[in-house]
C-alpha cells in the first residue's frame, strides 16, 4: 500500500482540536456554562471543517494512505505515533466530525454538570478520531480504550432508565472485547518478530501462517465485533442506547459502533486475510441472524429508544454481512452503510431526544399525535425512519442495495433472508412512526414548544447529509472504492 | 437497434422530470405553510412536465427505433447503476398519461382540498409522486425502475396516510407500504438474480430474445416469477390485493391518481415494459393469465356487495388491472397497454365524480347519498354515467374498445376457459357498476335542508376547477376509443413488443359481450331501480356468499392471523424472550456467580480470629485422632 506524507500535520491537528477544546473546557470555571458550550461548538465545528477538508483534499486517483505523519514513540518496542487516512478512514473521520458537531449542538439544552459533560465528550471523541486515523496497533488499542471509559461516566451520571445497570453492562462488555483485542495484537506483533507495531510494516513484511491468522482473526472479530453489535453479543447496545443521554446516544450509535466494524476491517481483515476468508461463512451467519433477529425483536419493544437500539443491531448486521462477502461490492457497501447508519441513527436519537425532553416519556404507548403537536421534530423522526426502512434516494438505501447484491451472489440463502427482512424492518419502523407521530393530538402535550430555529440546525445538517448522499451516492462510493478495489485486488486477486 | 436521442430532448426531459422534485423540495422546506404558493409551484411543475411529454409524444409519433440515453449514477464495485431514459412508444404513452392525469387531479384538488390544514403538504407529496412516477415510466434500466418504484411506494404511503390523525388512515398507509414491500422484495431478488447471470439490467437488453440463451430455463422462470411478485404487490393482485380497498382512506383525488389511474397501473406497466422478457417463459405468461383472472373475478365479487362508492371503484380497479394482465398474459401486448390507457381516463373520472359526491353529501355510502338527493347533482351524474358505461364496456366509449381487444385476444390465443372467465367478469362489472348508478339515480328520500345541501360551501373557483376536470375527462373517455387504430400502429415500435398480429375481427364476440352487459344492466335495473328502497340484490339473499364477499374472501383475516400469531406472537416474542432471559439472563447470572464466588473467597479471607482458631483446633484434633488410631 502506498503511503504519502503530508506537508502539514492535518490529522494531528484534528486530534489537537479535541485536546485543546478539552483543555480549555477544563480551565473554564464550571458556572460559565454558556462559554463552555461555545468553546465546545467552536472546537467540534473545527474538527468538522478539518475532516471535511481532508475528505475533499484526498487525491482519489493517487489512492493509498495520504496525509501520513509518523513520529517515534517507544523505539525499543517499535511503537510509533503514526497516522494516515485512506478511502476507508476518511468517510469515518467525516462521519465523526458531523456527528460530534451535531451532538454538541443537540446538547445545547443540557444544564446539569455542563463542564464535566462536555469534557468527557471531548475525551471520548478524541479516542474515536485517534482510532480512525492510527496506523499503529499499540495506538489503535489505546484509542479504543480512551473512547470506552468516558462512556461509563456519561451514561451513569447523565443517563436515564436503569442507567447504572446500562453503564456497567456496556463497560463490562466492551472491556471483554478489549481483553480479546490486546492478546490478539500482541500475538500478531510477537508472531511477526519484526519488533514493530506498525500496521503497514506488518501488512507488507510479516508472514503469518493460516493457523495464526485464523486464531488472531477470531479474537479480533469477536473483540471488535462486540462493539459493532454483532449478534449474539449485542444486548449491551440497546440497553446502553436507552440509558445514555441524547448526545451520547448519538455519538455512541452513530460513531462508536462504527469503531468496532472499522477495527475488524483495519486490523482483522488487513492483517489476517486468510483468517477472514476462513471465518467469513460464520460472519455471514451471525450478520444475517443479527439483521433478522434485530428487526423481529424491535417489533415488540415498548420503549422508543429500545426500538432504535434494535434497529441499530439490525443495520449493523448489514455492515457485517458486507464485510463477510469478500468482494469489492460487499466491502464498499459495508463502509457506505457504516457512514449512512451513523448519520441516520444520529438523526433518530437527536429527534427522539427532543421529543423525550418535552414529553418526558419514551414509552410508545404514552405518545401519539406528535405530528400535530411537534411537527418539526416529527418530520425529522419520520425522515430518519424512512432512511431506516431503506427508501431510495436517502443515504442508507445504497449501502443496503450494494450489500444485498453481493450477499445474494456469495451467500444466496442468507441474501434472500435478508432481503425478506426488509418487510419486517418496514413494519417495525412504520409501527413506531404511526404510534408516536400519527393519531389525534393528545391533550396533555398540547402546549409543547416545537423546535426553534436553533434546535433545527443540527437536525437540518444531518437531514441534508442523508438526502445529499442519497441523491449523489457516488461522492461517497468513489472515495471508498479508491481503497476497496486495490485492497481486494491485493488480497484476493 | 438503439439510438441516442438528440440532446435537446434529453435536456427537456431532465427539466420536465426535475421540476416536480424541485417543487417537492421547495414546498416541504419553505412554503409548506403557504397553501396558495405551494399549489402554484406544484401545478407549474406538473404543467411543464405535461407539456414536455405531450410534445415528445407528438414529435416521436412515427418513431422507428427506441431512443436510449444514460449517464452513470453510481458505480458500486462491479455494478454500474445508470440514470437514464428509454423513449419508446410504451414509455411515451405512459409518460403522457401519467402527466395528464396528474395535472388534472392537481387542478381538481384546488377545489377538493381547499381549506385543508395540510394543503401545502398535500401538494408537496403530489409533486413527489409526480417526480417518482414520471421517472419510473422512462427508466432505461430495471434497477432504476426499481428505485423509482420504491419512491412511488413512499409517496403512496404519505398520501394514503395524509389525514394522519385518523387512525384508519395511518393503518391503511402502513398496510399499503408493507404489503407492496412484500412484493418488492421478490422483485428485488429477481432483479439481483438477473444481474448476477446477465451482468446487465437495461430494459432493452432484457427484452432481447437472446436472454433465453444466457439463462438456464429454471433461472429464467425463477427470475420472471420473482419480478412478477413485485407486480402482484404494486397492482394489488391476488393474493396481495387487500391493501388497495383500505387505501381509499386517503383523499379522493389521491385515490383517483395513485390508486386507480397511475401508480397501481405501474405493475401492469412493468409487465408491458418487460413483455419481451416475460414472453420467453410460457409458465410465467400462464401464471400472469391465472393471477389476472383470479384477481379480476375475486375483486368483482367483492364489489357486488360494497355500499361504499370508493370501495366499489377500488375493487373495480383491481378487477380491471386483472383484465390488463389477462390481456398481456395471453400475449396481447397492445390490448393490455390500450386498456391501461383508457382505464386511466375513465377510472380517474369515476373517482373524481365520487369525490364530488362525497364532498357534497359527506358520506361514502351510496344509499345514504341517494337518500340525500344525489340525483340532483346533474353534471356529476352525467359524467359518472359516462365513466360507468365505459367501465362496463358500452360502445362507443373508450372502455368498450379496449376490453373488446382483450377479449378478442383471449378468444383467439387462449384456452376457452379464460374467455369464459373474461365474459363472466364483464357481466359482473356491468352489474355492480349499474347497481351503483341506479341507486344514485333514485329519487331523494329526504327533503333538501340547508344542512344537507350546503354541507360544504366551496368557493366558486374550486367548484369550477372540479367541474372542468370532470368534463375534460368525460370528453377523453368519449373520444379515446376511436384512437385504437392509431395507437395500435404506434405501439408496434415499442421495445419488447411482439410483431403486430393480424387483427381479428370476430363478429360474434361483440354481440355476446353486449348481450351479457345488457343483461347485467337489466338485472341491476330490476333489483335497484324498479323496486323502491330495496338495498339488497340477489347476492344478499345468500348470506354466506355476501359475507364471504364483504370480508374479502377472508384474506385479511388470514393476514391478520399470520401477523399476530406468527410474526408478533411467534418469532418476535420468542426472540425477545431469548434476549431477555437467555442472553441477558445468562450474563446477569454469570455476573451474580462472580459476585457469589467473590463473597465466598472474601469470607475465607476475613480476619475472624476466633473462627480461624476454632477451625485450626478442629483440624489439629482430627489429625491427632487420626494419627493416634491409624
Amino acid at each position: 500500500m502506498q503511503v504519502h506524507a503530508t506537508s502539514f500535520p492535518f490529522l494531528t491537528s484534528l486530534l489537537l482540536c479535541c485536546g485543546l477544546g478539552l483543555a480549555i473546557i477544563l480551565l473554564l470555571p464550571a458556572h460559565r456554562e454558556r462559554e463552555i458550550k461555545l468553546v465546545s461548538a467552536v472546537f467540534s465545528g473545527l474538527t468538522l471543517v478539518i475532516s471535511l477538508y481532508l475528505y475533499l483534499a484526498y487525491d482519489r486517483d493517487l489512492g493509498g494512505q495520504q496525509f501520513a505523519e509518523s513520529w517515534e514513540w517507544v523505539p525499543a518496542l517499535g511503537i510509533r505515533f503514526a497516522n494516515a487516512a485512506d478511502g476507508f478512514s476518511l468517510p469515518m473521520l467525516l462521519l465523526t466530525g458531523i456527528v460530534f458537531f451535531t451532538a454538541v449542538l443537540t446538547a445545547w439544552e443540557l444544564n446539569y454538570r455542563v463542564k464535566e459533560f462536555f469534557a468527557l465528550t471531548f475525551l471520548l471523541v478524541l479516542g474515536v478520531f485517534g482510532l480512525f486515523m492510527s496506523l499503529d496497533l499499540f495506538f489503535i488499542f489505546v484509542w479504543f480504550d480512551v473512547s470506552l471509559f468516558p462512556m461509563y461516566l456519561l451514561i451513569a451520571i447523565w443517563g436515564s432508565t436503569r442507567k447504572e445497570y446500562g453503564a456497567m453492562k456496556l463497560t463490562l462488555y466492551l472491556l471483554a472485547g478489549s481483553a480479546l483485542i490486546l492478546p490478539a495484537i500482541l500475538y500478531l506483533v510477537v508472531g511477526a518478530g519484526l519488533s514493530s507495531f506498525s500496521l503497514i510494516t506488518l501488512m507488507q513484511e510479516a508472514v503469518f501462517s493460516p493457523g495464526q491468522q485464523r486464531l488472531a482473526f477470531l479474537l479480533l472479530y469477536i473483540g471488535f465485533g462486540i462493539l459493532a453489535g454483532v449478534w449474539p453479543f449485542h444486548t449491551w447496545s440497546p440497553v446502553g442506547h436507552v440509558a445514555a443521554p441524547t448526545a451520547v446516544s448519538m455519538i455512541h450509535a452513530g460513531v462508536l459502533m462504527k469503531i468496532g466494524a472499522f477495527g475488524i476491517l483495519r486490523v482483522g481483515i488487513y492483517l489476517c486475510p486468510e483468517g477472514w476468508s476462513y471465518w467469513s461463512p460464520v460472519m455471514a451467519f451471525l450478520a444475517t441472524a443479527g439483521i433478522v433477529y434485530g428487526a423481529l425483536v424491535g417489533l415488540s419493544q415498548t420503549d422508543l429508544k429500545y426500538v432504535i437500539g434494535y434497529s441499530s443491531v439490525s443495520h449493523m448486521g448489514i455492515v457485517g454481512l458486507g464485510l463477510a462477502t469478500l468482494t469489492v461490492d460487499g466491502l464498499s457497501g459495508a463502509v457506505y452503510q457504516m457512514f449512512a447508519h451513523g448519520i441516520m441513527t444520529a438523526l433518530f436519537f437527536s429527534s427522539v431526544g427532543y421529543i423525550y425532553d418535552r414529553t418526558h416519556t419514551k414509552a410508545i404507548a404514552d405518545l401519539g399525535g406528535l405530528g400535530r403537536t411537534l411537527p418539526r421534530a416529527s418530520s425529522f423522526f419520520i425522515l430518519a425512519a424512512m432512511t431506516g426502512i431503506g427508501v431510495p434516494c436517502l443515504a442508507s438505501f445504497w449501502g443496503e442495495l450494494v450489500v444485498f447484491l453481493s450477499a445474494v451472489r456469495v451467500f444466496p440463502i442468507y441474501g434472500a433472508l435478508v432481503v425478506l427482512a426488509l418487510v419486517i424492518s418496514a413494519l417495525f419502523m412504520l409501527r413506531v412512526v404511526q404510534k408516536t407521530c400519527y393519531g389525534p393530538p393528545l391533550e396533555r402535550y398540547a402546549g409543547l414548544d416545537d423546535m426553534g430555529n436553533g434546535a433545527m440546525v443540527p437536525r437540518l445538517i444531518l437531514a441534508a447529509v442523508i438526502i445529499g448522499f442519497g441523491l449523489f451516492p457516488g461522492a461517497l462510493f468513489d472515495m471508498i472504492n479508491s481503497a476497496a478495489i486495490p485492497f481486494i485486488e491485493g488480497v484476493l486477486g | 437497434m438503439m439510438s441516442s436521442p438528440p440532446i435537446e430532448v434529453v435536456l427537456l426531459l431532465a427539466v420536465a422530470l426535475g421540476l416536480p422534485l424541485t417543487a417537492f423540495g421547495v414546498i416541504m422546506t419553505l412554503t409548506r405553510s403557504q397553501p396558495r404558493v405551494s399549489a402554484i409551484i406544484s401545478l407549474g411543475a406538473i404543467a411543464v412536465a405535461f407539456g414536455a411529454s405531450l410534445s415528445l409524444l407528438i414529435a416521436h409519433w412515427g418513431m422507428p427505433t427506441p431512443l436510449v440515453y444514460e449517464i452513470t449514477w453510481l458505480v458500486a464495485g462491479e455494478l454500474p447503476i445508470p440514470l437514464g431514459v428509454l423513449l419508446d412508444p410504451t414509455s411515451l404513452l405512459m409518460l403522457t398519461v401519467v402527466a395528464a392525469i396528474s395535472l388534472l387531479v392537481q387542478i381538481y384538488s384546488l377545489g377538493y382540498m381547499a381549506g385543508d390544514p395540510g394543503f401545502g403538504r398535500y401538494y408537496g407529496c403530489m409533486s413527489l409522486f409526480a417526480w417518482a412516477m414520471l421517472t419510473l415510466t422512462v427508466s432505461s434500466s430495471l434497477i432504476q425502475l426499481y428505485i423509482f418504484w420504491e419512491l412511488v411506494g413512499l409517496a403512496s404511503y404519505l398520501l394514503i396516510g395524509f389525514w394522519f390523525e385518523k387512525w384508519t388512515a395511518s393503518e391503511a398507509g402502513k398496510k399499503a407500504f408493507v404489503m407492496t414491500r412484500l412484493g418488492d422484495t421478490a422483485f428485488l431478488l429477481g432483479l439481483i438474480l438477473l444481474w448476477l447471470n446477465l451482468g446487465d439490467l437495461s430494459i432493452a437488453g432484457l427484452n432481447d430474445p437472446q436472454v433465453a440463451d444466457r439463462l438456464s430455463p429454471g433461472q429464467l422462470t425463477l427470475a420472471a416469477v420473482l419480478i412478477f411478485g413485485g407486480i402482484i404487490g404494486k397492482s394489488a393482485q391476488f393474493p396481495l390485493l387487500t391493501w388497495l380497498p383500505d387505501a381509499m382512506e386517503g383523499p379522493t383525488p389521491v385515490s383517483a391518481l395513485l390508486h386507480s389511474a397511475t401508480m397501481v397501473a405501474a405493475g401492469v406497466y412493468l409487465f408491458a415494459r418487460l413483455f419481451g422478457f416475460f414472453s420467453l417463459s410460457p409458465a410465467v405468461m400462464t401464471l400472469c393469465l391465472a393471477v389476472g383472472t383470479l384477481s379480476m373475478l375475486l375483486a368483482a365479487s367483492m364489489a357486488l356487495v360494497s355500499r361504499d362508492i370508493k370501495q366499489v371503484w377500488a375493487y373495480s380497479t383491481i378487477s380491471q388491472l386483472g383484465y390488463m394482465l389477462m390481456g398481456l398474459g395471453a400475449g396481447g401486448f397492445t390490448a393490455g397497454v390500450f386498456h391501461l390507457t383508457t382505464h386511466a381516463g375513465f377510472k380517474a373520472l369515476l373517482f373524481l365524480c365520487a369525490g364530488v359526491l362525497i364532498h357534497h353529501f359527506d358520506t361514502n355510502d351510496i344509499f345514504r347519498m341517494s337518500q340525500r338527493g344525489s340525483r340532483r347533482q346533474r353534471l356529476t351524474l352525467v359524467c359518472l354515467v359516462i365513466g360507468a358505461a365505459a367501465l362496463s364496456g358500452l360502445p362507443p366509449l373508450s372502455g368498450f374498445f379496449s376490453k373488446e381487444m382483450i377479449l378478442a385476444h383471449l378468444a383467439v390465443h387462449a384456452h376457452p376457459f379464460w374467455l369464459a372467465a373474461g365474459l363472466l367478469g364483464s357481466f359482473l362489472t356491468a352489474y355492480y357498476t349499474f347497481r351503483l348508478i341506479f341507486v344514485l339515480l333514485r329519487p331523494a328520500a329526504e327533503t333538501p335542508s340547508d344542512d344537507a345541501e350546503g354541507h360544504h360551501h366551496s368557493e366558486p373557483f374550486g367548484e369550477l376547477c372540479m367541474a372542468a376536470v370532470l368534463v375534460t375527462l368525460a370528453g377523453l373517455t368519449v373520444v379515446l376509443g376511436f384512437g385504437q387504430g392509431a395507437l395500435t400502429h404506434f405501439l408496434s415500435a415499442a421495445a419488447g413488443a411482439p410483431p403486430p398480429a393480424p387483427a381479428h375481427h370476430l363478429g360474434w364476440l361483440p354481440v355476446v359481450v353486449l348481450t351479457l352487459t345488457g343483461a347485467a344492466i337489466v338485472a341491476a335495473w330490476w333489483e335497484f331501480a324498479r323496486q323502491k328502497r330495496s338495498e339488497t340484490g340477489w347476492v344478499d339473499r345468500f348470506p354466506t356468499l355476501a359475507t364471504l364477499f364483504a370480508r374479502r374472501w377472508y384474506l385479511d383475516d388470514l393476514y391478520r392471523w399470520l401477523l399476530d400469531r406468527v410474526v408478533y406472537g411467534g418469532f418476535s416474542r420468542a426472540f425477545t424472550w431469548n434476549d431477555q432471559r437467555v442472553i441477558d439472563g445468562g450474563l446477569d447470572g454469570l455476573g451474580q456467580t462472580v459476585i457469589d464466588w467473590g463473597a465466598i473467597s472474601a469470607r475465607l479471607n476475613r480476619s475472624q480470629i476466633q473462627f480461624r482458631l476454632m477451625v485450626l483446633f478442629a483440624v489439629v484434633a482430627v489429625l491427632v485422632l487420626y494419627l493416634a488410631f491409624a
